[in-house]
């Protein structure tokens, strides 16, 4: 027995020793970002660059996509009439700009010149017309059609102007004109490759497709017949799908990735400034929320709401879900949406919390469950929400859910009534980055579950109005006024436990400029070259 | 013998009929609607309605069945409800990279396990005895996830000897095999230690010995060849397993393999590929298991079937 219990030891020291030995490591390089060994200074040679992101692309095809990461890589190949540029503003593309007559109904395009597919096929009002009319015929059974189903037609004036008329005002078009749903595909690969188009991309964007083997790369190269002149800057991109965080990280040191995203945070500060790693974070136009069912006891009574909002801190929030990259939710939307207006943050308030709790007669509180995701970071912020209402009597029982259970409990309920959810942590992303997509999916009262977002049941006709009013329209000024009316009802509403907005998160090397997430998580790579 | 292979080979037909409708009914009655989960989160009803119907999923399940099995028979496995692509195209694609990485783990944690076996069983209660357990027991206890990053850190970011991941040359297998082979290495050691060691007590072996044989044909001829029936066994189960894909270290590593394509269909409700995948794993292990009996036969020509 002594030989064994010595030869196990001698062992565990020996397996402890060599882990040490990888650990001590690590720690010299957080704090001499020069002398390491483990990130090399990589210098690149040429101009090809490797992309490395989560997950594999679904499809090729913008106008059957509902994934921002399949949209990234469409973004290299395809553009629309309109963008979106860092900051979420539309900025004209393939048009060079628009009209609307004064009820939203008729959208006047005039298109840029001299622009050509890159198969050679022309790009002019005729080509507009026939991606239109893909999206908006709903017996093409395409994801994005919801977009375009207010569209009634589209009408080519002549070669380079079109107009689209819509069925009834909607004053966000222009939005969805610019969202990538809406990129321009050549008619003449439409009419080649039928369905087939999603794995045949033919756009007019900077790069051009090259080969995609699903799960292993999609490679794209530079389109020499490319509109913008002297762009793009880089001669070939190539995109992996690497899943693990771990992987895609020692991806980026190891310098077989010019640029990865996302990344995790708590992996952000260890390479970011070492040995030519940049790590950047910005704003993003997600938000994170805690929805109430305003229909159900005792949720229904404003006060226990309020409470609800006061009793959870929403900086540490950020620090401990987030590693503080991120901000504290000041409104229903985030700011980079179009027509946010701020408001009052509910300041963390333990106290008033449980005061509010009392008038509301639940002196000692109550139990409530919280339905959510099961992904680790889900997992955290129900478990921060839990010990926060803890601290103010209100006991949260977590229920973890993955996808499919989740939106079969919540999506087969046909009567508001009879909905079981009480509690419900979530996350939204207005991809058109305009407020009513913000907020009509999930707080107006047509957007009830199956129809749409609203966990929270929230029904409040004044609101329903005002959202109705602001479409009605394409006039900024007044889309914003009403706007801004809505978000002060609904925040004062308090449907929600106003959490957090998310941080995009990308790392890349620094010789490599002007590559960058859109605050929708979109990648932009259209201006990307490189700088030693 | 061939007689008995041929028999073999035809009942497998009529098992996998009846898998097909297990697999169908489970498949099918897992909580979660696909059409949801395909038509995303910006859907209104009214698209999930269309993409219902769009991907065949509103008509009566029996009916759904009936379609399925007419088209597995003509060799149309499908198309993904998440992709479009046909399943047998994707299926296609994945299978190859996780066939070679399953053969080339297989075939170094067979002889590292083999020979820490044997060794732990004729030096039983030596110090190679306990070494050898230790690795054995580390192997099996160490979480792959860990194994995997941890080789990753030390051999490719801090080395540069290996890619971190993907599959690109000769080089790509050697990381993940290591970790995907670790934990079967370790059950082949063990198990092929306890059974020579109840082999090397029977009488054979003593008379063997008796006769003036070498120590070494006595155990690698004579003993092992009986030892082995329960690690072929062995082997053969975790080579099945193999096959259907290891999901870690596929994630682990960016392989582009079965194991991560049977999890997002898992998650997405990916009907068609989630039946073929499920399919070709039943039959995958028929067809191992067929193959094991068939290798019992040559070990111990008293199991031979006729």
């Amino acid at each position: 027995m002594k030989k064994t219990f010595y030869g196990i030891l001698g062992f565990l020291i020996v397996f402890g020793l060599v882990l040490a030995g990888c650990s001590s490591s690590k720690s010299s390089t957080e704090q001499s970002g020069s002398d390491n060994t483990k990130i090399s200074k990589v210098t690149k040679k040429g101009k090809d660059i490797t992309i490395a992101v989560a997950d594999n692309f679904i499809s090729l095809d913008p106008h059957d996509t509902n994934d921002t990461l399949s949209n990234s890589a469409e973004k290299t190949m395809y553009e629309g009439l309109f963008g979106f540029d860092k900051d979420m503003k539309i900025v004209p593309l393939l048009a060079e700009s628009y009209t609307a007559n004064d009820n939203a109904t008729e959208f006047t395009f005039k298109l840029r010149h001299g622009v050509k597919f890159q198969d050679g096929t022309p790009f002019n009002a005729e080509a507009v017309k026939v991606n239109i009319d893909r999206l908006a015929d709903q017996n093409n059974h395409l994801k994005r059609n919801s977009l375009f189903a207010v569209v009634k037609e589209t009408k080519v004036i002549d070669d380079y102007t079109v107009k689209v008329i819509l069925k009834e005002p909607f004053g966000a078009m222009i939005n969805t004109f610019a969202h990538p749903a809406a990129m321009m595909i050549s008619p003449a690969a439409l009419k080649k490759y039928g369905k087939d188009i999603a794995r045949h991309p033919v756009g007019t964007g900077p790069y051009e497709f090259v080969e995609w083997k699903p799960g292993d790369h999609l490679t794209v190269k530079k389109n020499p017949n490319y509109w913008k002149n002297g762009k793009p800057k880089l001669d070939s991109i190539t995109f992996k799908p690497v899943p693990e965080n771990g992987s895609r990280i020692a991806m980026l040191k190891t310098g077989e990735a010019d640029f990865i995203y996302p990344v995790p945070t708590e992996s952000a500060k260890e390479v970011n400034g070492n040995n030519g790693i940049v790590v950047e974070n910005n704003p993003s136009i997600i938000v994170r929320y805690l929805s109430i069912n305003t229909m159900k006891k005792p949720f229904n009574d404003l006060k226990v709401r309020q409470a609800i909002n006061y009793a959870i801190n929403k900086e540490a929030f950020v620090k401990v879900v987030n590693n503080g990259y991120g901000s504290v939710l000041d409104s229903v939307i985030a700011p980079n949406t179009q027509f946010y207006s701020k408001q009052q943050v509910y300041k963390y308030d333990p106290e008033k919390a449980k005061k509010l709790l009392k008038e509301a007669g639940y002196p000692n509180g109550f139990t409530a469950t919280l339905w959510g995701g099961n992904s680790s970071g889900t997992t955290k912020a129900m478990e921060f929400i839990q010990q926060q209402l803890s601290l103010v009597g209100i006991k949260v029982n977590i229920v973890p859910m993955e996808s499919g259970t989740m939106s079969e409990k919540i999506w087969s309920v046909n009567n508001p009534k009879d909905a079981e959810i009480e509690l419900y942590y979530g996350g939204w992303s207005p991809s058109t980055g305009d407020a009513d997509w913000g907020i009509r999916p999930l707080l107006a009262s047509e957007s009830f579950p199956p129809a749409s977002y609203n966990t929270a049941y929230y029904k409040n006709d004044q609101a329903d109005a005002l959202i109705k009013q602001a479409l009605q329209t394409a006039d900024p000024e007044e889309r914003k006024a009403a706007y801004a009316k809505v978000q002060k009802i609904i925040w004062d509403d308090a449907p929600w436990a106003f959490l957090c907005v998310d941080d995009t998160m990308y790392g890349k090397r620094d010789y490599l400029k002007n590559a960058y997430l859109l605050p929708d998580g979109s990648l932009d790579v259209s201006n990307a070259e490189i700088q030693q | 013998m061939l007689k008995y292979i041929f028999k073999r080979v035809i009942e497998i037909i009529p098992i996998l009929f009846i898998i097909t409708i297990i697999i169908f009914l489970f498949v099918h009655l897992i909580p979660g609607d696909p059409a949801r989960l395909v038509a995303g989160q910006d859907a209104t009803a009214q698209d999930i309605a269309n993409v219902r119907k769009a991907l065949g999923l509103d008509k009566p399940l029996p009916i759904q069945y009936v379609n399925y099995l007419h088209h597995i028979i003509q060799g149309d496995f499908g198309i993904s409800l998440k992709t479009k692509e046909p399943v047998s195209t994707m299926i296609g694609q994945r299978f190859m990279p996780t066939f070679w990485l399953s053969v080339v783990s297989m075939i170094w944690s067979v002889i590292v396990g083999l020979l820490i076996g044997v060794i732990s069983a004729t030096k039983r209660n030596k110090w190679q005895d306990y070494v050898g357990m230790i690795v054995a027991v580390s192997g099996i206890s160490l979480p792959s996830f860990w194994l995997g990053l941890m080789l990753i850190e030390l051999c490719a970011v801090d080395l540069g000897w290996f890619p971190t991941g993907g599959l690109n040359s000769w080089k790509s297998y050697i990381l993940p095999s290591i970790t995907l082979g670790s934990g079967i290495a370790a059950v082949i050691a063990r198990f092929t230690r306890s059974s020579l060691m109840d082999v090397l007590k029977e009488d054979y072996v003593r008379t063997g010995r008796a006769k003036g044989l070498k120590e070494r044909i006595v155990i690698w001829d004579h003993a092992l060849k009986n030892a082995l029936i329960p690690v072929v066994t062995m082997t053969g189960l975790q080579f099945g397993f193999l096959l259907g894909g290891s999901v870690v270290v596929e994630t682990v590593f960016s392989w582009p393999g079965l194991g991560r394509l049977m999890i997002d269909s898992i998650n997405f409700r990916d009907y068609p590929v989630i039946q073929s995948e499920m399919l070709l794993f039943s039959l995958e292990f028929l067809v191992i298991n067929l193959l094991v009996d068939i290798i019992y036969g040559f070990l111990n020509p008293q199991i031979r079937y006729n």
